[in-house]
């Protein structure tokens, strides 16, 4: 074998930028498609965020539409649906990130711990199946399965019971909605970290067994360091969208259970905007501020990732 | 004959109805630039009194209707189907191919049939494509085609939807074709029919830049029928009321114990799958955009603000707590036109269309019995109050980029389609081909095919292209007879409107304080909140965009009926 001595200095030539060019032309064409992607269709709408600060028409030139500063904004802020709004796309992030995201992790375990091939494989299918659903297919199922004149409803009724109102109760809409990210959510959230354990050594799991350790150490001591950082990573992205938190399975239910259950920052702009009349400045100041929220909880995430010794979203400088 | 000088509308001057100007000048941000938001002010538009629209001149009717009404609140009909006769001897040929994007609600028929391709010949060669996009979500985003350019060659709005866009008007300037210079004077030579079309049908087609500046006012849009009658009302199951020994209610009290001897929760049968869209009326709560003059008070008051309002409330939460409404109904999901004809709901609440549909099933043998629309009610021994349109339904706007010659060659095409019913155009445009779409039955009324109710009978595709010179009640003799006494009894209990001559768009704050009061109706009729808050809603309301409201239709009441 052949090779450089350890303590040998890399000396880096340093290369003009057509000498790079000429090096590299093969991955910047790879990349291109990509970087035009993002450029049209993320950091050309990004650029039309301006006209929050607008009173935008698009009937009227770019140009001549008159800046207002903050004004939309200061509606927004004024508006005494927008808070409520706020706070229930809170809980149900909240939700999401400490009901649901362990969820996808402990299906992944179980998932990793099942030997037979087939036994496996037919699980996977029938739990991430449901990701393909749409809202509307998966809200009409709950419906029709939990609804008061659904399948259960009916059968307590034919016992003597009361009819459900179940999908129609506003006080247990938390639970019905958690109910349906983890049948239509859970099985997707699997796969990526069924991805991580692949990644895993098993000569890791076998020295474990060897000095001894039972499951849950090996659980504890291997599989979990083994998709920490993936864990990390996805636990900071999904802060990063606290504010995103749906949209149709929030819409197709807000006239079940009421719009004080179901408003979440994005039906909220869509009621105020699309349906409603306030235009589309008062949308883009809405999403403006639900944007600078992300990013700030994705930097705040991504510090403490660093402090605790993770790689984060991106590689600390 | 629909004259203009003949219309109800005519009975305010031009003068007041032009004082509108100042109501509205502030609702379209076409000012300089300022720090203040101009969007969502609301706006009005005079829609009488223009001296720019084609010259009326009669287009003599090729037969006379069985049944004489009063349009708009009772239109005339045909309770026998006239040998049609040719309504356009000679057809300008056209070659252009346009795309027009229209509504539909069900089952979109294919551009490449046979109905299609016989209308295009029969009008003289021009294709009229139509994208067609689901009815149900059309008004919402409607609004982001128009804002996008991308709606084709034209488009059909219906008046109902026009309250999803934010400053319409503006809307209408920038993006549709001006079709003043084309139309305006004596048009009768090309567009014999267009020409025939009610002066009023074209005044309520006109925009303007600056609702002060009456010079500014244009025409854009190709006026559709004025259908008039009175529009939406409660159906019921006549046979399954029989059956059950259930005698036709009379008042909203009879109605409430009708419900009651109908519904059984436990064995799936309730009075009703929803209410909400026709139960104000029963409580006469039939203002303007809510609004209406009270003489006591000497000022508008918004419907929420009455004690019928209450009393509807109470209405609707009954019919929820003794389980006399379908358990799903808060879902907004529930295909009603299916359980009624299921009979699993007694009652349900219709656009008149749905009587024609219903028989038309029972004939297929696809649904039994029959239904018929309840006598108006009133509650507490009130005197029922019910509103006739007398607006165009909608308008088809051409778009602004198209040339003068392509819009008149579009023009062409409506001109054949405002032939009204009893001629060769209108059969064609209503039934279809003979041997295709339809068949005449022994007594000589055509009968759609199976092939027909598929592609024909839809309830839009280009019958609402322009309006027909002028509207009948026509189809099944027995429905028609029924659907015209009907108009012809409901027509005593017919108020006025307090708004018109004029289109207006209320300010974005009134439309989105309505809006949460409609969600906060629905959580006290279906139990999520108690009775007990309507005050707190009502000052909701009033508090969030009610107020301003209010002050803005008074403007507009004033301008009106200045002394």
């Amino acid at each position: 074998m052949t090779g450089r001595h350890p303590d040998a200095r890399v000396v880096k030539r340093k290369r003009t930028a057509a000498q790079r060019l000429r090096h590299d032309w093969p991955l910047l064409v790879l990349a291109l498609p990509v970087v035009a992607q993002l450029a049209i269709f993320f950091y050309w709408p990004s650029a039309w965020n301006i006209i929050a600060f607008m009173d935008y028409s698009p009937h009227r030139p770019f140009w001549e539409n008159p800046f207002v500063g903050f004004a939309w904004f200061q509606r927004l802020f004024a508006d005494p649906y927008f808070v409520p709004a706020l706070l229930n796309t809170l809980k149900f992030a909240a939700a999401q990130l400490l009901l649901l995201f362990p969820l996808s992790i402990i299906l992944a375990l179980v998932m990793h711990s099942v030997v037979s091939t087939k036994v496996r494989s037919t699980f996977q299918s029938i739990v991430y199946l449901p990701y393909f659903f749409s809202w509307v297919l998966v809200v009409t199922v709950f419906v029709q399965v939990l609804g008061a004149d659904g399948l259960v409803s009916n059968w307590l009724m034919s016992l003597g019971g009361d009819r459900m109102t179940f999908t129609s109760n506003p006080d247990t809409f938390l639970l019905l909605a958690w109910m349906q990210w983890a049948w239509k959510d859970a099985g997707w959230g699997m796969i990526i970290f069924l991805a991580a354990l692949a990644s895993i050594n098993p000569s890791l799991y076998e020295a474990s067994a060897v000095d001894g350790a039972n499951r849950w150490r090996r659980m504890w001591h291997v599989t979990l360091p083994g998709i920490r950082p993936v864990i990390i990573l996805l636990l900071i992205l999904q802060i990063g969208g606290i504010l995103s938190v749906g949209f149709e399975q929030y819409q197709l239910q807000r006239q079940a259970v009421g719009y004080q259950a179901t408003e979440v920052l994005d039906t909220y702009v869509y009621y105020r905007s699309v349906i409603g009349t306030e235009g589309a400045s008062f949308g883009t100041a809405a999403g403006l501020f639900k944007g600078v929220i992300g990013l700030i909880l994705i930097l705040a995430a991504n510090k403490v990732a660093h402090r605790l010794g993770e790689q984060g979203i991106y590689q600390k400088s | 004959m629909p004259d203009s000088s003949s219309a109800p509308m005519q009975r305010r001057s031009l003068f007041k109805v032009a004082g509108l100007g100042a109501v509205g000048a502030v609702g379209l941000p076409f000012a300089a630039a300022c720090s203040d938001l101009k969007t969502g002010e609301g706006s009005t538009q005079a829609t009488e009194g223009f001296d720019f629209l084609p010259e009326y001149k009669e287009w003599p009717l090729p037969a006379e209707p069985d049944l004489v009404g009063e349009p708009p609140a009772s239109p005339s009909a045909f309770t026998s189907y006239p040998e049609p006769v040719e309504g356009i001897t000679e057809v300008p040929a056209g070659t252009g191919t346009y795309e027009i994007t229209v509504p539909f609600w069900g089952e979109a028929p294919s551009n490449d049939d046979t109905y299609f391709a016989a209308l295009r010949d029969a009008w003289g060669g021009t294709t009229m494509n139509l994208r067609q996009a689901d009815g149900n979500t059309y008004a919402d985003t409607s609004v982001q085609w128009l804002n996008a350019n991308e709606y084709g060659d034209g488009i059909l709005l219906f008046g109902w939807m026009l309250g999803s866009h934010t400053s319409f008007p503006e809307t209408v300037v920038n993006s549709f074709y001006d079709l003043t210079d084309i139309l305006k004077g004596d048009i009768s030579e090309r567009w014999p029919l267009l020409a025939g079309l009610p002066t009023q049908s074209w005044a309520q087609s006109v925009w303007s830049e600056d609702p002060a500046d009456a010079k500014s006012a244009r025409l854009y849009g190709i006026p559709s029928t004025m259908s008039g009658g009175t529009g939406n009302a409660l159906f019921t199951r006549i046979d399954l009321m029989e059956a059950a020994g259930i005698a036709m209610p009379t008042t909203v009290e009879e109605l409430l114990e009708a419900c009651r001897t109908w519904s059984d929760d436990a064995n799936g049968k309730w009075a009703f799958a929803g209410v909400d869209w026709i139960v104000p009326q029963l409580f006469g709560l039939m203002g303007d955009d809510g609004w209406s003059w009270d003489e006591e008070q000497g000022k508008l008051i918004h419907d929420c603000e009455k004690p019928e309002f209450t009393e509807m409330m109470e209405f609707r939460r009954t019919l929820w707590d003794e389980k006399l409404i379908h358990p799903d109904a808060p879902t907004g999901t529930l295909d009603g036109h299916a359980l009624q004809v299921a009979g699993t709901t007694l009652f349900s609440q219709e656009n008149p269309v749905r009587w024609y549909e219903y028989a038309a099933l029972v004939k297929d043998g696809k649904a039994e019995g029959a239904i018929a629309p309840l006598p108006p009610l009133g509650a507490k021994g009130r005197k029922p109050t019910l509103k006739a349109s007398t607006t165009v339904d909608g308008w088809t706007f051409l778009n602004k980029d198209l040339s003068k010659e392509q819009v008149e060659e579009i023009l062409d095409v409506a001109n054949w389609c405002s032939a009204p019913f009893g001629t060769r155009e209108n059969e064609l445009m209503e039934y279809g081909v003979e041997g295709d779409h339809f068949e005449y039955d022994a007594s000589g009324n055509p009968v759609y095919t199976e092939h027909g109710s598929k592609i024909v009978q839809a309830p839009v595709n280009l019958k609402q292209f322009s309006g027909k010179v002028q509207k009948f009640l026509t189809g099944d003799p027995e429905v028609v007879q029924a659907h015209f006494e009907f108009n012809e009894m409901a027509k005593e209990y017919v108020v006025p409107s307090l708004f018109e001559g004029v289109r207006i768009e209320a300010p974005a704050a009134a439309k989105s304080a309505a809006q949460v009061l409609n969600d906060q109706q629905n959580d006290i009729a279906y139990g999520r909140a108690e009775l007990s808050t309507v005050p707190d809603i009502v000052a909701t309301f009033m508090a969030n965009g009610g107020e301003e409201a209010r002050g803005f239709y008074t403007e507009v009441y004033k301008s009106l009926n200045e002394k």
